[in-house]
């Protein structure tokens, strides 16, 4: 019942985005996903979801095949990606944005909208539901996001970089959302993030790329105490 | 408040719907005290009013402009003409007809259906290709739709008369016939765009990659809005042929497209509001051009305005409205009530930088 990536590579031309990467989700798990830019991290996450075919390799659900079937389908089966940019539906309003994922599922539309309702509400968005997504400020798109995703139902949920543009105290509220969401939905939780101290405090285990292949991959006190994990960061002098 | 707040956006829902019924209603009824000459021209405005929503179905909800569904219209004016047509008029202008198309006389409402299927038929045969493309390159596998369409129906002498006329249509289209069918369009587009296909379909016109990230399965949702776009220009193409009481294909080609396309951009194409206003809008504006072209006669002298202005004019409001209002007169967003909270306030927060 875990979501995983079985030895991918992936490459564009003469760059090699991901090389012999491996990683497995488990269900209730939230894992960390790190490394310096152009590490391979969104090449990963975008594998994981089917918008990217591996050159080499596989993705199992629960042990089922997955490699080169469309988006579509990874969503359907419970794997949910979100956006660096959120990427809502801005000529639809807030609640339209989240009737798709639950009218994509197959309920009718008012099934939809009084779901939709009550998930913008635990996102503290119902007063914004009939209007515009254009409309959102900057935050508020973010947990309209969340709520977007959640409509779904994932089993795996996918967040890349769901903390950049956030002040602390935002970036704190985003942390509980998440461990909420991971107690209320029991799903796996993959995230991407540079922001350090949300990620040690966040997440169970930390996967590290550094220049498209794993470095590291452990307990958070595991990955602070490692030198090749340092050495990514700080650069090869340090070694 | 949320069971307060719930209520009001789901009554709000429909009143667009109620209002642009209304507003049409309230036109034809007007036109009924009107002289002929102008009755006439608002029956022709419901008609192209027809087409225009025809047209919004599918450009409208999946944000892909398609310059073919004059074809549609034209599949529907020629499929109705053949069915409906006197055998004795079919004798003199298409000897050459199968025999068993000779014969048949149906009735106008069963003609017009048979249009309307045809048009909706060729559209799921044709779009099953595609509706696999996306922005210009789909938009110009349209404009071939309609090219396919002239040059076919142009040739085929034996069935469609090619270059001539066909004459001695059953003329049943009135005012009334025409407003009948222009809110039954509008009622079928808006079920659309609020069912559950429409919602997703517009979901993928405000981001592809997103909606598949959300499960949309954005070509079928597209073929199933271009199937019912081309049923509803079917109709639209069949009220012209039996208001006229004649089909030529040259009516179905270029000048026609640009007329129902600057309907649409005119009126918004990002709603149906936007699609009833262009329509009415540029009705009303070309039937006054109309009227300063013919001009006015003070004792033996005619002051009148040049031919050919009320193009120069559509094509000029065009040009400016795509340059100051991109979303045209409706502005993307659909009627409301002028008073009450009916339909979701539209206030924008600026964006925080990131």
């Amino acid at each position: 019942m875990e979501l995983a990536a079985e030895r991918v590579s992936v490459r564009f031309g003469g760059l090699v985005a991901n090389d012999d990467v491996s990683l497995a989700i488990a269900p209730g798990e939230v894992l960390g996903l790190i490394g310096p830019n152009g590490a391979g991290k969104t090449t990963l996450v975008n594998i994981l979801s089917g918008f990217q075919r591996p050159h080499a390799g596989a993705i199992r659900l629960a042990g089922t095949e997955m490699t080169g079937r469309k988006p579509g389908a990874f969503a359907r089966a419970g794997i949910v990606r979100s956006f660096q940019a959120v990427r809502l539906f801005r000529g639809l309003t807030v609640s339209e944005n989240v009737e798709v994922g639950l009218v994509g599922r197959g309920l009718g539309r008012a099934e939809a909208r009084r779901r939709a309702l009550a998930l913008l509400a635990d996102f503290d968005l119902l007063h914004r539901a009939a209007q515009p997504a254009s409309a959102l400020s900057y935050g508020e798109e973010r947990r309209a996001g969340l709520a977007r995703a959640l409509a779904l139902e994932p089993r795996f949920l996918l967040l890349d970089e769901p903390a950049a543009g956030l002040a602390a105290a935002e970036a704190e509220e985003l942390k509980r959302a998440i461990l909420s969401i991971r107690e209320r939905h029991g799903c796996g939780i993959l995230v991407i993030e540079h922001n350090m101290a949300l990620v040690m405090s966040l997440c169970d285990r930390i996967h590290v790329l550094g220049g498209g292949r794993t470095i590291a991959s452990g307990r958070p006190d595991e990955i602070r105490a490692d030198p090749a994990v340092r050495t990514a960061y700080l650069g090869s002098t340090a070694a | 408040m949320s069971t307060r707040g719930s209520a009001i956006f789901d009554g709000g829902r429909i009143v667009p719907l109620l209002i642009l019924i209304a507003v049409v209603l309230a036109l034809a009824g007007a036109a009924e005290f009107a002289p002929t000459v102008v009755q006439r021209r608002i029956t022709q405005g419901l008609i192209n009013l027809v087409a225009v929503v025809g047209l919004y179905v599918f450009v409208g909800n999946s944000g892909v402009l398609s310059f073919g569904n004059v074809a549609f219209m034209a599949i529907g004016a020629y499929v109705s003409a053949l069915l409906t047509m006197p055998a004795a008029a079919k004798g003199v202008f298409l000897p050459d007809l199968p025999a068993f198309l000779a014969a048949t006389e149906w009735p106008g409402l069963a003609g017009a259906l048979a249009g309307g299927a045809a048009a909706a038929l060729v559209a799921l045969v044709a779009g099953f290709p595609l509706m696999r493309l996306s922005g210009i390159s789909a938009s110009i596998a349209t404009f071939a739709i309609l090219v396919v369409s002239y040059v076919v129906l142009g040739n085929w002498t034996s069935v469609t008369g090619g270059q001539n006329s066909l004459m001695g249509l059953p003329i049943y289209v009135g005012l009334w016939t025409a407003a009948g069918w222009a809110v039954a369009a509008i009622v079928v587009a808006f079920l659309h765009q609020e069912s559950r296909s429409g919602l997703l379909l517009r979901a993928s016109r405000e981001d592809e990659v997103a909606a598949a990230a959300s499960g949309v399965h954005m070509v079928s949702h597209r073929l199933a809005a271009f199937v019912i776009s081309a049923f509803v220009s079917g109709i639209a193409g069949v009220l012209l042929a039996h208001f006229l009481g004649t089909v030529r294909v040259e009516t179905f080609y270029l000048d026609l497209t640009f007329l129902i396309i600057a309907m649409l951009v005119i009126g918004g194409m990002r709603s149906l509001t936007g699609a009833v206003a262009g329509a009415i809008v540029i009705t009303l504006l070309t039937e006054l051009m109309r009227l300063a072209e013919i001009g006015v006669t003070v004792g033996d002298m005619t002051i009148a305005a040049p031919g050919g202005l009320g193009d120069a004019l559509l094509a000029l409001l065009m040009l400016l409205i795509i340059l100051f209002r991109p979303n045209g007169i409706a502005g993307g967003r659909e009627i409301s009530w002028p008073f009450g909270p009916a339909t979701p306030t539209t206030e924008t927060q600026p964006r925080k930088p990131q």
